[in-house]
């Protein structure tokens, strides 16, 4: 997917423009964070289920290396094949060769990420094999060439006008409609006939369990079960992180994410691979095999306070919470990941020098790390980051500030490291700054400051500051005994 | 020799500096755990009733076929593809279906595996199977996938039916995921939790049943 993280300020410009998606942010993310209170209350202690769920991904960062290799281990054993990819190019071009060693024309998929973020789909097309996203939002949005909007319903702000029109063109949709269950019925016949002869499928991974070398999918549409069930050939990718210890965990993780989500107790289906299909069953894979991707995790795995972000697991409780994303929604964050979790993940896979601004559009308020199933600490991880690209740490490619404003936060530090300094510097400036207020409010200083007043102005300095009442009246009070 | 990918990414793994497990956390147990039988299938069916599933009870096997033969007539229904797994052995759908002027298919009537997929999808107006387990907690059926359990009949058909004995009902997924995955050399090749009809909200979060997978489902829970 094209990176788009250092164009975020033009783009989050243009999304508040549009009145359509404010409109949906308005309403669908607290609908489903609705949800997701009243789902969690199964649980006898929702705060003791978070926090068993953040000892759970801890525990799994932890021991990565021993239980990917437990992993394998059991993978092997049932029948699978393993595979790994240390970057997009060697996971592309295995996925690809298996497609094309197989005459396969085109490939059925199920969502799949860590593939958006490979690129997958245009590596296959250009080696003439045609990759059909079966997932009602990332069908809608491979057909409009758009980026997702939400980590979970990609297409879920595209106005039904929009998807009228898309399926009149490219889904045989006979007659115009508006109403979204009819929209879902000819994306349905559609993509039901590529699911009836498609020869190789593709998925992505939410769990991979150790203990007996599973691979878990979490759906409510079936793309996913048919991509599993259809084909003789079936490729399952996941990110190496999302791997975790024993079937109990993933069972306790599964609860979390589905009440996370879409405040669901469990979604429509939650299909468990561990082998492929035995020799007289009518349906299944022939052969399964299983891509475990790097992809820039290894690196983050080495600093032990970025390796938190490896706990994620997809749920967008922090997108549904998020201030920020509920008024820009997904496209401004420019990649596969969006939201808070975003923010966390895109700066430390793409380089903190892209990804300037994600780690900087934040209240720090704290709303996604109170809601995050898997205890990741968002607001911590953007001051870590901030720090990190200021002092020019070259392990995650920090920037460093323009040399100016490093002159200028020098002085300022030592402007304010004594408050005699304070008092002096506010009584040299007040007369020049107050001079640029109008109508009550200080709306622009010098050009250098215009960043600072876009969306903010400030109160003239008091003619009096408190510090100076206060050594007035004290003075006053000493005069008079 | 140039390192494999395997071992490059495990070595960096290894060689990464370590914090230490901490233990886990205390988690109180499900409140379903300590519910009796009756609680239990209300629970269910009230969660698969929620989901727009539709559940029947009935006290045996031929009230089972009864309600089958009920449901077939309304739904005006002539062409069913069923699982040979052993609660639908038990009902011998084929007999009933001669009986109900209803063509009852079976994967195994076919020669290959295409041609029972072509059947499934195109000509199966139902699929019926029976269930392995049914979890209390979230109204779930469990399917252990096998040569008596094809995958597509719960999944191509617009309408599945599954036939539950009721001594199957459990209350939550690890007392099923024990069972099914403890001995290592015998898993299944694929095993799946099924709640309720397939949905999307993809669209404008407009929720609707019916996506890819059946848009109806029916249980019945027999005992």
């Amino acid at each position: 997917m094209e990176i788009k993280t250092e164009q975020f300020t033009e783009a989050v410009k243009r999304e508040l423009q549009n009145a359509r998606s404010r409109a949906f942010l308005k309403l669908m993310p607290p609908v489903l964070h609705m949800k997701r209170d009243i789902s969690l209350a199964t649980f006898p202690d929702i705060p003791a289920a978070q926090a068993y769920g953040a000892a759970i991904r801890e525990e799994a960062m932890e021991r990565l290396p021993e239980l990917l290799e437990e992993f394998e281990k059991n993978a092997l054993a049932n029948g699978a094949k393993v595979f790994w990819a240390r970057d997009a190019g060697e996971a592309n071009a295995y996925i690809t060769n298996l497609a094309k060693e197989r005459g396969v024309k085109y490939v059925t998929k199920g969502k799949s990420m860590v593939t958006e973020e490979t690129g997958l789909n245009e590596v296959l097309s250009k080696n003439g094999v045609e990759a059909w996203e079966t997932d009602l939002g990332e069908f809608i949005a491979q057909q409009l060439h758009r980026p997702p909007f939400h980590i979970v319903g990609p297409a879920i702000n595209v106005p039904v006008e929009e998807v009228c029109d898309l399926f009149m063109k490219k889904a045989n949709m006979k007659e115009p409609t508006l109403d979204p269950v009819k929209l879902g019925y000819a994306a349905r016949l559609f993509l039901r006939d590529k699911f009836h002869h498609v020869q190789m499928g593709i998925t992505g991974i939410n769990m991979a369990v150790a203990e007996t070398g599973t691979i878990i999918n979490v759906e409510n549409e079936g793309n996913i079960r048919f991509t599993k069930a259809s084909p003789p050939t079936q490729v399952s990718v996941m990110s190496l992180e999302k791997v975790v210890p024993t079937m109990y965990d993933a069972l306790h993780l599964i609860r979390l994410l589905c009440r996370n989500c879409t405040g669901q107790k469990l979604s429509a289906y939650v299909s468990m691979d561990s082998r492929p299909k035995k020799k007289d069953e009518m349906d299944g894979p022939e052969e399964l095999f299983i891509v475990i991707v790097d992809n820039g995790r290894t690196k983050i795995y080495q600093d032990l306070k970025a390796r938190d972000v490896l706990r994620c697991i997809r749920c967008a409780a922090c997108l549904n919470i998020c201030p920020v994303y509920g008024q820009i929604g997904g496209y401004a964050y420019g990649w596969v990941y969006s939201g808070p979790m975003g923010q966390v993940l895109n700066p430390v896979l793409l380089g903190l020098d892209r990804t300037q601004d994600l780690y900087r559009a934040s209240t720090l308020c704290g709303s996604c790390k109170s809601v995050c199933p898997v205890g990741i600490d968002h607001p911590s991880l953007f001051l870590y980051y901030r720090a990190k690209d200021v002092l020019g740490d070259p392990y995650f490619k920090g920037k460093k500030r323009p040399w100016t404003e490093e002159r200028i936060f020098k002085g300022w530090s030592w402007a304010v490291n004594r408050s005699w300094r304070w008092n002096l510097g506010i009584r040299m400036v007040r007369p020049y700054i107050n001079k640029k207020a109008t109508g009550g409010v200080i709306r622009k200083l010098t050009r250098s400051f215009d960043g600072w007043f876009r969306s903010r102005d400030l109160p003239p300095l008091a003619e009096k500051t408190f510090h100076e009442r206060w050594n007035e009246i004290n003075k006053g009070k000493r005069a008079n005994g | 020799m140039e390192q494999s990918a395997r071992d490059e990414i495990l070595r960096k793994l290894k060689a990464a500096p370590k914090k230490g497990i901490r233990s886990r956390p205390v988690l109180p147990p499900l409140r379903e755990l300590s519910q009796t039988k009756e609680e239990l299938i209300e629970k269910f069916t009230k969660n698969l009733v929620e989901e727009t599933g539709v559940v029947h009870r009935v006290p045996d096997n031929q009230a089972a076929l009864d309600k089958l033969t009920e449901i077939i007539q309304a739904e005006g229904l002539k062409k069913v593809m069923v699982s040979t797994d052993d609660v639908v052995a038990s009902l011998d759908l084929p007999a009933w279906g001669k009986r109900n002027n209803v063509q009852v298919m079976t994967p195994k009537d076919f020669p290959d595996r295409n041609s029972f997929r072509d059947a499934v999808f195109n000509e199966a107006e139902a699929g019926i199977t029976g269930a392995d387990f049914a979890v209390a907690e979230s109204g779930t059926l469990a399917l252990i996938h096998n040569k008596d359990q094809a995958r597509l009949v719960s999944l191509a058909p617009i309408l599945h039916m599954a036939i539950v004995p009721l001594e199957r009902m459990v209350p939550v997924y690890e007392r099923v995921t024990e069972k099914v995955f403890a001995k290592k050399d015998q898993l299944p090749s694929q095993f799946i939790f099924i709640t309720g009809p397939s949905m999307t909200g993809d669209i404008q979060g407009a929720l609707f049943k019916g996506m890819h997978g059946p848009r109806r489902l029916i249980v019945i829970l027999v005992g």
